[in-house]
């Protein structure tokens, strides 16, 4: 225990120290910041006044008297209007001299009224914006409405007071934004296998430079790939924390208020939700960086790392897009199974707990699973590993790896 | 009582690494693993330090078997190795507090070694930053930091400089005068004649030759000898049928069968009047019983 302890000190504060994780560690810091800080950086670009200006070209007055309510509907647009005949020419003069950003000509016709949106290029635009046609269409309906000379109770019958609800058949809730859920998915997984990834790293770096012999016949192989596995995933989980705190500092700090809720539901983050993710991010990683090890003991030249280790990434990958895709219908009996399969209940349970669709008993399953095949990677990685340190040389082939194995010497 | 291996063997897919081997050391001292390149030297160790599993035989330590609950040792690997990027002080506090030292005790070791090594300006530094040398006198503190009973040195002096050899020299000599096992082996015949009281010869796996070196040498008859003159003596050593292995500034090394020839050439020098600085009838070199033992 004392030499486990020992190795867990040593590998925490070797990997803290390093250049690289200080670097790499910085830099996502920083991203974040930056990531969150987008909104504020575009708008700082485009100044203060984002408004465009918008002459409405309304010839017939057919919108008279209209230009306070365009303005207080927050469109986006400083709206203007004018009585003059403009022809388009006129209002391209406009647009190029920057006078006016964009200019609607209203332009009523018999039995209907053209309206025509002109803008300086129509590249990036599929259509008349919609909030302009919605506007116009509410003004107008008042405008004729209002000339009926109705009461006011007779207004309010007018006005539709619906109140939509969205139900389902199925006895689950699912409550959250399934696309924020995937996104954290897609995060958890990134965090679980780059931490695991660096369990095969760092024991390939010990075979590269020759210490394994040293350390061998100071402990037992065994202390020092579980010290290793959990140094590492201490250092991942609080570097995953760090992250994650200063990702809500900088959400609460420089977002405007109700945009992540809109995203994400954070009344779902409860305690035990966010003890249960703890978990799922400790075994999955426990689970990836105990076959890593095996791996990583299997080569002795870091360019022998990528090959040795690719079976592991599509176990990864595999459990990973099981659990991703399963997620857009989380009813389905294949999220079910991706909850309980052990090589994708790390990337799918937490988030069917985020969604209310897991009871306890279904969590504590898929847990005792995991931690079930944990201890049987765990008994073949150390005997794996155990043996194939001191092999130098080319890498172990997976028919080598079996004969290691069943090896009863080793 | 110390060391013994009896009748030990191991196969690495299908191949006889050590076969059937057997030693003891029963005092403290210098004993001399040596062999050819694959002869098996670095398996024995392996075996016998708890790396490798051994496929039959014994191997204990005072009566128990060797593990590291029942023995203190040390061991400096042929695969030199040290952690590249982290400093030195960290990676020797690592090592000696896995070989079971209290922070304060392997802090003094640390000190105390570094001084003796001549490496305490690198201690702040990371493995990185020091010759071949140098991290070679790393490892050999971690070897012997936590002043273990037991020491097996793999190829200790290879890739040293002179002064550094020396200085390893009188680690291994004072380690020796306080009573510690030590297991050397190495390439450098002169290094094991000088050191070891006891050796093994291993080719292809198998004893070819084991004992007290000097009782080793001593069955071993004379065949060099090896003179100094004021002038040429050629004509003398001709006349006897001897043959010259090296001359250089009339000091000469000369083959012989038997030390008669030595002391009749002897005669014929000092009845001639010539100056004879140095006369001395050598017995084969562990070298030689080397080459004649292994050699093909």
């Amino acid at each position: 225990m004392k030499d486990l302890l020992t190795v867990i000190e040593f590998t925490i504060k070797d990997m803290v120290k390093r250049k690289s994780f200080i670097i790499s560690t910085l830099i996502i810091l920083a991203i974040i910041v930056i990531g969150f800080n987008v909104p504020n950086i575009i708008k700082s670009f485009q100044g203060e006044d984002v408004e465009e200006k918008l002459l409405m070209v309304d010839n017939k007055n057919v919108f008279e008297g209209t230009l306070e309510n365009l303005n207080n509907m927050d469109l986006g647009y400083k709206f203007e209007t004018t009585n003059e005949d403009l022809k388009f020419e006129e209002i391209k003069q406009k647009i190029e001299k920057e006078e006016i950003d964009e200019a609607i000509i209203i332009n009523p016709e018999n039995e209907k009224i053209k309206i025509s949106y002109i803008v300086k290029n129509t590249a990036m635009m599929d259509g008349v914006p919609e909030g302009c046609v919605n506007a116009l269409t509410s003004l107008y309906s008042n405008l004729q409405i209002s000339k009926l000379g109705l009461t006011v109770e007779q207004l309010q019958t007018l006005t539709p007071n619906f109140d939509f609800s969205l139900e389902q058949t199925e006895e689950k809730e699912v409550s959250g934004n399934v696309f924020a859920i995937m996104l954290l998915s897609l995060v958890l997984f990134y965090a679980i296998y780059f931490c695991a990834y660096q369990v095969s790293s760092s024991i390939t770096t010990e075979k590269t430079s020759k210490i394994m012999e040293t350390l061998v016949t100071s402990t037992k192989p065994r202390t020092i790939v579980l010290g290793k596995t959990i140094g590492i995933g201490i250092v991942g989980l609080l570097q995953v924390c760090l992250f994650v705190v200063i990702a809500i500092i900088c959400a609460k700090s420089f977002l405007e208020p109700g945009l992540i809720d809109n995203i994400l539901d954070v009344s779902k983050i409860t305690p035990y939700l966010a003890i249960v993710t703890i978990i799922y991010f400790l075994l999955g990683y426990l689970a990836y960086a105990l076959l890593y090890a095996l791996t990583g003991s299997t080569v002795s030249k870091p360019e022998d790392i990528q090959s040795a280790n690719g079976p592991v990434a599509i176990l990864a990958v595999i459990g990973f897009y099981l659990s991703y895709f399963t997620m857009m219908n989380p009813t389905s009996d294949l999220n079910v199974f991706a909850a309980m399969f052990p090589i994708s209940s790390p990337f799918c349970m937490p988030f069917r707990v985020m969604m209310g669709i897991s009871s306890i008993t279904d969590v504590l399953i898929s847990i005792a699973i995991l931690v079930v095949t944990i201890l049987i990677i765990a008994k073949i990685a150390i005997k794996i590993y155990s043996s194939a340190i001191l092999n130098y040389g080319t890498k172990m082939s997976f028919k080598d790896i079996i004969k290691v194995y069943k090896d009863k010497n080793n | 009582m110390g060391l013994k291996l009896e009748n030990v063997s191991k196969t690495f897919t299908g191949k006889l690494a050590v076969d059937n081997i057997s030693f003891e050391i029963e005092n403290p001292g210098v004993y001399g693993l040596l062999g050819t390149n694959g002869a098996g030297k670095t398996t024995t160790i392996r075996m016998l330090l708890g790396i490798i599993k051994k496929d039959s035989g014994e191997i204990t330590w005072n009566g128990k078997k060797v593990e590291r609950k029942h023995v203190n040792f040390g061991y400096l690997p042929e695969e030199r190795g040290v952690y590249p990027k982290t400093k030195i002080y960290d990676q020797l506090m690592y090592f000696a507090k896995l070989k079971g030292m209290k922070k304060e005790d392997a802090d003094n070791s640390i000190k105390k070694w570094a001084k003796e090594l001549k490496v305490e300006e690198y201690l702040d530094m990371p493995a990185e930053k020091l010759s071949k040398g140098n991290q070679q006198k790393i490892q050999f503190m971690t070897a012997i930091i936590h002043d273990p009973e037991l020491v097996v040195l793999d190829e200790p002096f290879s890739g040293l400089d002179p002064v550094n050899t020396e200085i390893l020299k009188n680690i291994i000599i004072g380690l020796v005068q306080k009573g510690k096992y030590v297991i050397m082996s190495a390439h450098q015949m002169s290094v094991i004649e000088e050191f070891c009281s006891d050796i093994l010869i291993l080719n292809k796996g198998k004893t070819v030759l084991k004992g007290n070196l000097k009782e080793i040498k001593d069955t071993y008859k004379a065949n060099r000898l090896e003179i100094n003159t004021n002038k040429d003596i050629k004509e003398y050593i001709e006349k006897l049928n001897l043959e010259i292995e090296i001359e250089k500034n009339n000091d000469y090394l000369i083959k012989i069968d038997d030390e008669q020839k030595a002391h009749k050439l002897l005669n014929n020098l000092v009845q001639n009047n010539i100056e004879v600085t140095k006369f001395e009838i050598k017995k084969p070199t562990l070298n030689d019983i080397f080459i004649e033992k292994v050699g093909e």
